[in-house]
């Protein structure tokens, strides 16, 4: 049976109480509830008195979600893939070293990889900022392909006329870059078996050109493939071009960093200094893992903290708990496995040398605190921290020169090291703030 | 002589979804070539949408304005450095928003900055200044209680980030350059209508809003349905009365298309002598051919959770214990953001056993044919304004059987079943019977037939469109030849 058309306040409260399990929220939603559930004319509905409201707060009724992105899964499905295909490569050019040195020349060697190095972790950093690291990353890449055939074209046409090695370079990064692609579509094994493949080819003699050539080839191929046959769903548009575009001179600066200190020698000394780095590229993949929680942990661990709190710091709190899980994770293993390479020294042509771990751990700790300030939005910071950390190796390389094994290195680590962590640090003590206004406000 | 111009602001409808508002939006765009149509759709941010209806000769895009995206709008760099960002723009959109009692002109006046400025935005919402200055107000409308409203529920520091985020993209549709029109046309109190409220208030230009559903009614039960908390309830509704609440207060001319919304209206303080009610209508076929036979339930519709198509599926599990040879057929995709309703329906259809009794049968874009091969044309909304479905029906002389909500009761008046909204009870009855009756639900089409012709033609829709955006934009208009 209908109920009638005018109904008393106590009356109307049952009803809405009946319809929605609890009172209602004011007496616009109680007109609302009357007229759609309870039958009650729209008029007599909305002639009601404040009598039917709660005089109280009611209390919370339960279904608390932890507001995530689910999005960001696939961004750390391609911050992996980055790590891993810039881990295989590192070792490549550990293996590859020997050989290519030996047929190639030790200078025109450490030339090629000054260029490709840098080089690669722009375009790596591109292309996560504005496909890769999204929903659907590889049908973005797909769709954007005028755009990514225009920046291939104008990269090797950089290299073309840079001055000597450019097309060993290319061949570089396109091997390099090739494998991000590769290991976002989850083909990380065979990516790593191919590279495998060209070393074995190397060290039984064969012709660095060709065979470097028909690698970059062979990549080139499987990238068409992995895009053109990629299942997952795009679901987000391309990131904003002027964000990726500074995303990418990060990268670039930071590839600097790497391959900027004389003293380490690249491609001088064999698999020395490519085996060092692996402790702190390892470390930097764990580090920048756990950092990915980021964007679901901090609104999940703000759950419950009062309005009143949620503009002033919680030393404690779930973005400083993240970063520190982070920096414990990295330094942990950097210093684990640099032990580890450092006791294998005499199967590793003298990779032995303290000083490098150090440079290479402060690098890796550069690289992950410019990628969280980037990630929140704020890339000229990142920009100024990666800028001022090649400037200060520079600096150390002119002045002191290349004596001390990762000398200049590790003061550009420390020194970029201390203004990132100094803001963030601030930024991230405030986490309801910077929530609201760096996470969600892009 | 150029034709009057008019923007017709949309909210995740014309042209790039399929439903009553949008086919109304093609129907009055296309029937009344003697405007110049500027189209300004709002809708969420993702990939780039593709346009589902083709604009005629005479309408094109004004761009368009997508919310939670990435892109930034134009910044002038040295204009913008010089200016400096409104650190208090947030407490006052949280102020004009979320008040019981908001100062209309000032929200309308923040809004207005956000136009002048749209290159800051960013940096206000990234301000600490401006998020401690939210975080102060918001806590002062919280403690307000006006008696209309009870007391607020207790927000954390997620729900002020949430709110804080929805701001920034108010301020940031506030922000969208509209082209110069001699009227700015909007189809709903709430997102569609903040571009034209600050065009309104620049330029003076008139505005009209037509609601199909009432945008505050909706989203209260969208609310109360869901099962959020009550903060994120509190927040949503507020926001969506905020919305409504200004574009009333704006709005020259409120021209909702069923007098049912009207009485909303008049009620949320609009007074009578700004409504117009001019019906929605549809083009009654040529020939009123009888129902198949064939036992055929059809619902045209999107899959939402105002369609209320568990419902749907709880009756026809009802109907199929009765009349165990009955077929029901749902024509429409889900709503965008709505899969996850869509899969529970789904899971339901398969818990209730319905098998191939119940078919989600997908887009159509022949929906007066689906309608022609039903028997029985079923609708179970928790709300609607004049739903096109139903008119699309009684036009083929299809017997309807309805939820009474909005303006369905007063169509249906005599010639369709109307049952409460969630009456699964009645509503089974309402299909069995007409199935189990073919000569009797085929008396009933034919009625509602004769209703549509009389009251409910396409005619009689534009006519009273062109009379009053004639009147609106400064004289009357001749109908185009």
């Amino acid at each position: 049976m209908r109920p009638p058309a005018a109904v008393t306040s106590a009356e109307a409260g049952g009803i809405v109480d009946a319809r929605l399990g609890r009172p209602a929220q004011d007496l616009l939603e109680a007109a609302v509830v009357l007229e759609a559930w309870g039958g009650v004319p729209s008029d007599a509905a909305l002639a009601l008195d404040a009598a039917i409201l709660p005089a109280q707060v009611p209390p919370a009724d339960g279904g608390r979600f932890a507001a995530g992105d689910a999005g960001r899964e696939s961004g750390r499905a391609s911050v992996v893939a980055e790590g891993v295909a810039l881990l295989v490569a590192i070792v490549a050019v550990a293996v590859w070293a020997g050989p290519l040195s030996r047929q190639l020349g030790a200078a025109t060697l450490e030339h090629t990889l000054r260029i490709a190095l840098p080089l690669t972790l722009g375009l790596q950093w591109t292309l996560r900022s504005r496909l890769l690291g999204r929903p659907g990353g590889l049908r973005l890449l797909a769709a954007a392909w005028p755009e990514v055939a225009a920046a291939t074209g104008a990269t090797a046409a950089a290299l073309a006329v840079a001055p000597g090695a450019g097309a060993l370079a290319g061949a570089f990064v396109l091997i390099w870059v090739g494998g991000t692609v590769l290991a976002r579509r989850g083909w990380g094994l065979a990516y790593a078996a191919l590279v495998a493949g060209e070393a074995l080819a190397l060290g039984a003699g064969v012709e660095a050109a060709p065979s470097l050539a028909a690698l970059a080839a062979l990549v080139l191929a499987g990238c068409a493939l992995a895009v053109l046959t990629a299942t997952d769903t795009a679901t987000e548009a391309p990131g904003r071009l002027r964000r990726a575009l500074a995303a990418g001179a990060i990268g670039a600066l930071l590839g600097g960093l790497l391959v900027g200190d004389t003293s380490l020698g690249w491609g001088v000394h064999g698999a020395f200094p490519g085996l060092a780095l692996v402790p702190s590229v390892v470390g930097s993949l764990w580090g920048g893992y756990h950092l990915w929680q980021f964007h679901a942990a901090v609104p999940h661990g703000l759950r419950g903290v009062p309005l009143a709190e949620a503009g002033g710091r919680i030393p404690g709190g779930p973005a400083m708990a993240i970063l520190r899980g982070a920096l414990v994770r990295l330094l942990g293993a950097t210093l684990a496995l640099s032990l580890l390479v450092a006791a294998a020294a005499r199967w590793t042509q003298g990779t032995d040398r303290a000083g490098l771990f150090v440079a290479f751990g402060a690098a890796a700790l550069v690289c992950l605190l410019a990628s969280l300030h980037e990630s929140l939005g704020y890339p000229g910071w990142a920009f100024a921290v990666a800028a001022a950390s090649l400037a200060a190796e520079l600096a150390v390389n002119r002045w002191v020169g290349g004596t001390v094994p990762g000398l200049a290195l590790s003061v550009a680590g420390t020194l970029g090291t201390l203004l990132a962590l100094a803001p963030l640090v601030g930024r991230l003590r405030s986490p309801g703030r910077m929530l609201a206004t760096a996470l969600w406000i892009r | 002589m150029s034709p009057p111009s008019i923007l017709l602001t949309t909210e995740a409808t014309y042209p790039y979804a399929v439903g009553g508002v949008s086919s109304w939006c093609h129907l009055v765009v296309g029937g009344l070539p003697e405007f110049a149509w500027r189209v300004l759709p709002t809708h969420a941010g993702g990939r780039r949408p593709r346009p589902l209806f083709e604009l005629p000769a005479h309408a094109s895009l004004a761009g368009r304005i997508e919310v939670w995206s990435e892109q930034l709008p134009r910044r002038r760099w040295v204009r913008d450095a010089l200016r400096g960002g409104r650190a208090s723009l947030p407490a006052e959109l949280a102020r004009g928003l979320l008040g019981w009692d908001a100062d209309q002109a000032a929200l309308v006046d923040a809004l207005v900055w956000c136009r002048r400025h749209p290159g800051l935005l960013r940096a206000t919402f990234r301000s600490l200044h401006a998020w401690g200055a939210f975080v102060e107000e918001l806590d002062a409308v919280l403690a307000e209680q006006p008696a209309a409203a009870g007391p607020a529920p207790q927000l954390d520091a997620v729900d002020a980030a949430t709110l804080y985020q929805r701001l920034y993209w108010v301020a940031r549709s506030a922000a969208v350059a509209t082209p110069p029109v001699d009227l700015l046309h909007v189809t709903a109190a709430g997102w569609a209508a903040i571009p034209a409220l600050v065009h309104r208030r620049l330029h003076g230009t008139p505005l009209l809003l037509t609601e199909h559903g009432v945008y505050v009614r909706e989203a209260y039960l969208a609310a109360a349905r869901s099962c959020a908390p009550p903060a994120e309830r509190f927040l949503a509704s507020r926001l969506a009365r905020g919305l409504a609440l200004a574009t009333y207060a704006a709005a020259d001319v409120i021209s909702p298309v069923t007098s049912f919304n009207a009485h909303w209206e008049r009620k949320l303080g609009v007074a009578p002598e700004r409504i117009r009610v001019i019906h929605n209508g549809i083009e009654p076929s040529g020939d009123c051919t009888p129902p198949p036979g064939s036992r055929t339930v059809v619902s045209v519709g999107r899959i939402d959770p105002l369609k209320d198509v568990q419902a749907m599926l709880h009756v026809a599990a009802a109907v199929t214990r009765q009349v165990p040879d009955a077929r029901f057929e749902y024509w429409g995709p889900p709503t965008n953001g709505q899969e996850a309703y869509a899969r529970a329906c789904e899971e339901l259809r398969r818990r209730l056993g319905l098998g191939e009794r119940f078919r989600f049968m997908g887009s159509t874009t022949r929906p007066l044919d689906v309608v022609r091969a039903a028997d029985v044309v079923l609708m179970t909304s928790i709300s609607e304004g004049l739903p096109m479905s139903v008119l699309e029906a009684m036009a083929q002389a299809r017997p309807v059987v309805a939820t009474g909500v909005g303006g369905v009761p007063e169509v249906l008046h005599g010639c369709g079943v109307v049952a409460p909204s969630g009456d699964v009870a009645r509503l089974a009855t309402g299909v069995a019977t007409l199935l189990r009756n073919p000569g009797f639900a085929e008396r009933l089409g034919r009625r509602a037939y004769v209703r549509v012709r009389e009251r409910y033609t396409q005619r009689r829709c534009l006519d009273g469109y062109r009379d009053l955006l004639g009147e609106l934009t400064g004289g009357t208009v001749a109908a185009a030849a």
